[in-house]
């Protein structure tokens, strides 16, 4: 049997289905409480699917991550509140859509377009995986170390409105990856004798609290009860034949354009919905009604956030520098599970990379399926009191932290990386570039010093690829500054802080 | 990447809900990047190594790291002292309820932990439940006695007799 027919043979599993069945409950109703992001329930989830086998595992992180992308447009349309940071550019046109009683239309427009963005995605991963990681196969440790630079600085320079905090979060990603044993001569740094701390800090509790608990506690700092109207008079549900053509063109532009940002590491699809609006705008014969109920722009939105999905994917399986902040938590995941993400993946495991292109398809449809039949009862779903799910947050925070190592030492470091995280949200410190780091710190750390003492520093120039990806990397960073000196030159404003533009 | 267009400004009502921008924290936080940044250089030389060859050992990475994370600790602290205060548009500002919320919750969560191993999952989650959700604002016997005894039976049937996690 191929190992294309073999992955897709393991789907079969019953115990698969019901993987499936409880990610997609999971990531749809994740996506729906605003504030309760892609990337925190598929760390909570990462909790209780390490007992699971791969297959099985990966059917509820990767349903979860594919649920939350439908999800989230429900609030950001009916709310004006997006579920999550990837329906940010949704509530442009969607909340003035269901404003003007045309709800239905906005909610399954939007649906449709994502299944669209993600399946066409999907199919990109399909076919250009495979190549991307057959180059990646030649990678020496130059390569290797300068892929993870140019990964890390991506991420510095779009999650963080200060390049500096980002650097800085980065390096302490990097240098808390430090703790425990040398990658390469195995002595002991920063253990102080505990021996909890010899295998280094658990990335899977480092990643909930930084993600998950964070969250819940910054908004248990700034709840504002009431500031939120529900619509709830959602009008006709399905688009005319004239709508459908005209959301054709923006679908297009997006969905290419969704899935070149999904490539880039880090980028995610908050980024890629906002580009996408922007690009349809310019591009569109009516510029004047988006922000104002156009469903061009819905459109436009949702597909370049939602066609993020595949490019993503073929970034963290290819090369194994994550593609967004979810797969980043993944990434932990699948190195807990003994996979190890990456060109080498495709040689060793072929049959898991069809079997992940299977769920990401099944989990598309039947995520489509629920939100065409989707009713008014959703809505009231909106109005549950905070107090349940941040009690349940919490609750499942803690004991799914518990159950990767059957050690309370892990939940401490989760709840101290939870108030770590919040003081890092509320002065600015990104929490990705910590999580890059802490994940990638070892192979940056080991490839890096192997790139010296075989071949000497001149190999991180001289080698073609590691000098374009470093030459890359600096310029992701000095993009965001070149940017806003030539908009301050322009427009003779006073200086202002070392601030990216995160667009 | 091209800039977009600047969206429309808060409406008044929600502007106290925007997070004020704070000269006195950025300073704080680049005296803390300083220090710890410092601190890691100083750490990384007490690594004791079993075979030292210098150059390129074990003390090396950390403290490459430790130098650049000082160098820019430097930097953000001269930003922070010569250049406006970054904003917070994007952050809710924090209410006095709120920090009241954040810490009681904190406490509760670290007994927790502490009394879990004495006392089992069951035991000790039952009341922390019932207090939490009385802390984050739910009222009436049916949120304060069904939801915390439906939860805890829900996370032990799961986590304990389904997934076989020793809780």
């Amino acid at each position: 049997m191929s190992a294309f027919a073999e992955g897709l043979n393991a789907l079969l599993d019953p115990t698969v289905a019901v993987c499936l069945l409880v990610g997609l409950l999971i990531g749809t109703l994740v996506g729906m409480f605003p504030g309760v992001t892609g990337s925190m329930a598929v760390a909570l989830a990462a909790g209780f699917t390490l007992t699971l086998e791969p297959v099985q595992g990966l059917a509820v992180l990767l349903t979860i991550y594919v649920g939350a992308n439908y999800g989230d447009r429900i609030p950001a349309i009916l709310v004006n509140t997006p579920g999550t940071p990837a329906a940010i550019a949704t509530t442009l046109d969607g909340y003035p859509l269901a404003k003007q009683g045309k709800g239905g239309l906005a909610l399954v427009s939007s649906a449709m377009v994502t299944t669209g963005g993600i399946l066409l995605s999907v199919v990109v991963f399909i076919f250009a995986a495979r190549p991307v990681a057959s180059i990646a196969l030649e990678f020496g440790p130059a390569e290797m170390f300068a892929l993870v630079v140019f990964g890390l600085t991506v991420m510095i320079s779009i999650s963080s409105r200060s390049l500096l905090k980002g650097l800085l979060a980065g390096i302490a990603g990097l240098a808390i990856a430090t703790i425990g044993r040398d990658p390469i001569t195995g002595d002991e740094r920063f253990v102080f004798g505990l021996n909890d701390l010899n295998s280094g800090l658990p990335f899977i509790a480092v990643i909930i609290g930084l993600f998950g608990i964070a969250e819940l506690f910054d908004q248990l700092l700034t709840h504002h009860p009431g500031t939120a109207q529900i619509v709830s008079s959602l009008g006709r549900w399905w688009p005319t034949r004239a709508e459908y053509k005209q959301m054709a063109r923006p679908f297009a532009l997006s969905s290419v354009l969704g899935t070149v940002v999904g490539a880039v590491p880090a980028a995610g699809g908050d980024i890629a919905g906002l580009i996408g609006w922007d690009r349809a705008k310019r591009m569109s014969k009516h510029p004047e009604k988006f922000g104002k109920g156009s469903l061009e722009g819905l459109t436009a939105a949702d597909t370049a956030s939602s066609a993020t999905l595949g490019g993503s994917l073929t970034t963290t399986m290819a090369l194994g520098v994550p593609g967004d902040s979810v797969m980043a938590v993944m990434l932990g995941s699948m190195l807990i599970w003994g996979l190890q993400p990456g060109p080498s993946m495709f040689v060793q495991s072929p049959e898991l990379v069809a079997s992940i292109a299977g769920i990401m398809i099944i989990a598309t449809v039947l995520s489509l399926g629920i939100s065409l039949v989707r009713s008014q009862g959703m809505v009231k779903i909106l109005d549950l009191p905070r107090h349940y799910i941040w009690v349940g947050i919490l609750l499942f925070c803690i004991v799914g932290t518990y159950t990767t190592s059957n050690n309370m030492y892990t939940v401490w470091v989760m709840l101290l990386s939870g108030v770590v995280g919040v003081i890092m949200k509320r002065t600015g410190f990104p929490p990705g570039p910590v999580v890059l780091g802490l994940l990638l710190g070892p192979l940056a750390e080991s490839n890096l010093r192997r790139a010296l003492l075989i071949d000497g520093p001149a190999s991180l120039v001289t080698q073609p690829i590691a000098a374009s990806l470093l030459l890359l990397a600096a310029f992701s960073l000095a993009m965001p500054l070149i940017r806003r000196a030539r908009a301050a030159r322009r427009d003779g404003a006073p200086p202002q802080p070392i601030e990216v533009d995160r667009t | 990447m091209q800039a977009l267009e600047p969206g429309p400004a808060p409406a008044p009502e929600n502007q106290a809900l925007v997070a004020g921008s704070s000269r006195r924290l950025e300073i704080i936080c680049a005296v803390i990047a300083i220090v710890g940044s410092a601190l890691l250089v100083f750490a990384a030389q007490q690594i004791e190594v079993r075979n030292e060859t210098g150059g390129i050992d074990p003390r090396w990475w950390p403290t490459v790291l430790g130098a650049a994370a000082l160098a820019f600790g430097v930097v953000l602290a001269a930003v922070a002292v010569l250049r406006p205060p970054f904003s917070r548009d994007e952050l809710e500002s924090a209410t006095r309820a709120g920090w009241v919320r954040l810490a009681v919750s904190v406490a509760i969560a670290m007994v927790y932990l502490v009394l879990w191993p004495w006392t089992g999952y069951l035991i000790a989650t039952l009341p922390m439940l019932v207090v939490l959700t009385w802390l984050f604002g739910g009222r009436g016997w049916k949120t304060l006695a069904v939801f915390p005894v439906v939860m805890t039976a829900f996370t032990y049937a799961l986590f304990h007799l389904v997934l076989k996690v020793p809780l």
